[in-house]
């Protein structure tokens, strides 16, 4: 027992002494639980709003309320102005809510049309302008509306089940079905005919407002109810695409394992510090500058050939579209490389040891990862984690991916902010990497 | 002529001065040696004289310039024999000299010239196309000393080139060594091993904690001493059981295997010595009597041994 205690006490001390595995241990789940929390609404703070472009074409009253409903909603938050060059603000209209979607500015744009509901409508029509790029979040903007129309507005559907009747069977033949039924809720209950065939007939606009069954759970309704609710739904972006989902998600996943393989590649320079052939290049006629920069070339090499082999993969296995904006696509994968190499090298430069480098790295990439968009759609985020996701090397080069990928995008379209900022800090990483590796000495 | 120069050179690391001051020079074709204990500062200051490290005060002349003021040709003329096993394991040992020496700007012919003269000067010839982690400790070494060598360089920094390597192979490398040596290369070698030095050098420098405190030829060295000779007592129930009566004769020092005496003043010469240690009943058969080494040199300076 005593040397059960004895190298028990002995891999307890040399896991603490190992701070990077200590750090790994704690940290990384524990900030990773703080994400996912985040995400799927255990932790801090409530999910982020999903922005959609609100256009009330309609006016009337039913279609004042859902505009009304979707401003008080919790998960969706309603555009409805837009500012021009000269910071005018000015309301958004059709054309203009295509545009924003086609865009990306929005992922979606919901219209509620002047044929929106009459006093003969058999159904609601709404019209959905859409971005799928983002699925989750497609399927919770539609979920949302519907959910807010059968809770907010139950009492409607009676008058679109009548109207719905009428249409079908014609104004005879329905009046003859209503005096019928009227005729034996009577004969069975006792009441007078007319009173309850006034009460099917002559159904309350205002009522029907206000019989808010939030809290019913009933989901069979929605069913029944699902085709009173015309969504004429229209994908703006991605029409052409063959895989929607793999195109999504091979951005994400591409920068992840880009970064593990270029950071290992940085701080290979510590492996090579401790093999001592970086000293003997030192001591030949090789400047540090030169061993860095052949350093830095080589892994955005690899970078490349990596994301080139991978996006390969996924065109031939998953028929993802590569070739269609293919130049693209590699000044991408260049930014991205470039940055990822940087990243690697500033850690590096931080660091003291290649464990420390790589504890470090592995620290930062899988949180750069969650937050990035490499895991998840950022719009799911609350907008605390939105805003610092915006921090993340990952977050720009998962979104220039998917406007190449996705959303066909030119040079112009990625060159401002994606480009810029990705290239940006490659460079800012670098200087301050130089730097690092001059003041602490690495070398 | 020196070929290197070390004036004054100052290195701290932290609060520790790991050189403190330290100056000496090394002529064009000598074979000088740089001997101290582990922690001494011998790797720091081979560090600097290479400029992978740069001092904080002092300079470090090469050829008579200033290491600081020339540009990275003057590594052409310096070939570094480090420590560690610095070359690439995964590689043949073709791959790792056709790696380095490619960058001494050696034609192809000229370079493929030397590759075959340093493998065979270090015997790997029939290696070559081996993959180095598959060597021995000796291949490895006398590899990374063939590494070191390829662009002809005139002078060779050796960091403690032998350690870990079986007495063979040690034996090999010295022979190399020496061999270069009489084709008119420069050496510096840095070792704790003092019988290295004895061995190899015509003249060498002692350093401890960063400080010179001794430089010159071995027989200078050794005039330093009082004494040329030591006695040692052999190790034994005898000897070990009349140790507080040895003590009295003077200080002792203990090896794994032996006392040795440094006497005390009465007792200048050997005779009166073994006279002492035959009245405390010490056997014959236990002395030895030994001519002073560089390890009595430095336990005369420092009061320690160079392994402690």
């Amino acid at each position: 027992m005593k040397n059960i205690l004895r190298l028990l006490n002995k891999d307890l001390l040399r896991f603490l002494i190992d701070k990077p595995a200590v750090l790994l241990t704690f940290l990384v789940p524990a900030v990773l639980i703080v994400i996912f929390g985040s995400i799927f609404g255990g932790g801090s703070g409530s999910r982020g709003k999903i922005p959609i472009i609100v256009v009330n074409e309609s006016k009337v009253d039913i279609a004042n309320l859902l505009e009304a409903e979707i401003d008080s909603s919790n998960s969706l938050r309603s555009i409805k102005n837009y500012s021009d060059e000269q910071g005018n603000l000015l309301p958004i209209n059709e054309d203009k809510a295509k545009e924003f979607v086609k865009t990306g500015k929005y992922p979606a744009a919901l219209i509620l049309p002047t044929n929106f509901f009459t006093d003969t409508s058999s159904s609601l029509i709404i019209k959905y302008y859409y971005d799928p790029r983002n699925e989750i979040e497609s399927q919770l903007i539609q979920g949302t509306i519907q959910q807010t129309i059968f809770t907010k507005m139950p009492k409607l559907f009676p008058l679109l089940m009548q109207n719905q009747a009428q249409s079908f069977l014609g104004t005879v033949k329905a009046d003859s079905f209503k005096t019928d039924i009227a005729g034996m809720v009577s004969s069975y209950f006792g009441t007078d005919e007319n009173e309850v065939l006034e009460s099917m007939t002559n159904l309350d606009i205002a009522e029907m407002m206000n019989g808010d069954t939030s809290d019913s759970n009933s989901t069979s309704s929605f069913d029944v109810m699902n085709n009173l609710i015309k969504f004429d739904s229209e994908q703006l972006v991605g029409t052409e695409i063959k895989n929607p989902g793999v195109t999504r998600i091979v951005g994400g996943w591409a920068i992840m394992f880009l970064l593990f393989t270029l950071t290992g590649a940085a701080t290979s320079i510590f492996e090579e510090k401790q093999e001592g052939t970086l000293k003997r290049f030192f001591c030949m006629p090789v400047s540090k500058s030169q061993f860095l920069w052949a350093k830095y070339i080589y892994s955005i090499l690899l970078g490349i050939v990596q994301l080139f082999v991978l996006f390969l993969f996924a065109y031939f296995l998953y028929d993802v579209d590569i070739f269609s904006n293919f130049s693209n696509l590699m000044i991408v994968i260049l930014a991205s490389a470039a940055a990822a190499v940087a990243f690697g090298m500033i850690i590096t430069a931080f660091s003291r040891s290649l464990a420390q480098a790589n504890g470090i790295a592995t620290l930062f990439i899988l949180i750069m990862s969650a937050l990035g968009g490499s895991w998840f759609p950022v719009t799911l985020f609350p907008d605390w984690m939105q805003f610092i996701s915006k921090f993340t090397l990952t977050y720009w080069s998962v979104e220039a991916f998917l406007q190449v990928l996705w959303r066909d995008a030119s040079i112009q379209d990625i060159l401002f902010p994606y480009l810029s900022i990705l290239i940006g800090i490659a460079i800012a990483a670098n200087y301050a990497a130089i730097y690092l590796f001059k003041k602490r000495q690495v070398f | 002529m020196p070929i290197l120069e070390i004036k004054q050179l100052v290195k701290s690391f932290n609060d520790v001065k790991a050189l403190n001051q330290v100056d000496f020079s090394i002529n064009k074709g000598e074979f000088f040696g740089l001997l101290g204990p582990n922690g001494a500062g011998k790797s720091t200051l081979m560090n600097c004289i290479v400029s992978y490290l740069n001092a904080e005060e002092g300079e470090v002349l090469f050829n008579s310039k200033n290491i600081k003021e020339l540009d990275l040709s003057y590594r052409y003329k310096i070939g570094y024999v480090p420590q560690e096993i610095a070359l690439y394991q995964e590689f043949t040992a073709l791959q790792n000299l056709k790696l380095f020496g490619g960058f001494y700007n050696l034609s192809k012919s000229k370079l493929s010239k030397r590759i075959s003269e340093v493998l065979e000067l270090v015997q790997l010839d029939d290696r070559k196309n081996d993959i180095v982690k598959n060597y021995s400790g000796g291949m490895k070494r006398r590899l990374n000393l063939a590494v070191s060598i390829l662009h002809d360089p005139e002078l060779i920094l050796c960091d403690e080139p032998t350690v870990g390597v079986d007495p063979q192979s040690r034996n090999a490398i010295f022979d190399m060594l020496n061999e270069l040596n009489k084709q008119g290369k420069t050496i510096l070698y840095t070792t704790h091993y003092m019988e290295e030095a004895e061995r190899l050098c015509n003249r060498l420098a002692i350093i401890d904690y960063g400080k010179i405190i001794a430089e010159g030829t071995l027989s200078h060295l050794i005039s330093l001493l009082d004494k040329k000779e030591t006695v040692k007592i052999r190790k034994a129930q005898e000897s070990v059981s009349a140790l507080s009566s040895i003590k009295s004769i003077g200080t002792i020092t203990e090896t794994d295997f032996y006392f040795e005496i440094i006497p005390d003043s009465s007792l200048a010469t050997n005779s009166k010595i073994f006279e002492k240690l035959e009245q405390i009943n010490i056997p014959s058969h236990l002395l030895e009597l030994s001519r002073a080494s560089l390890e009595d040199v430095f336990l005369n300076l420092t009061g320690r041994r160079l392994r402690d």
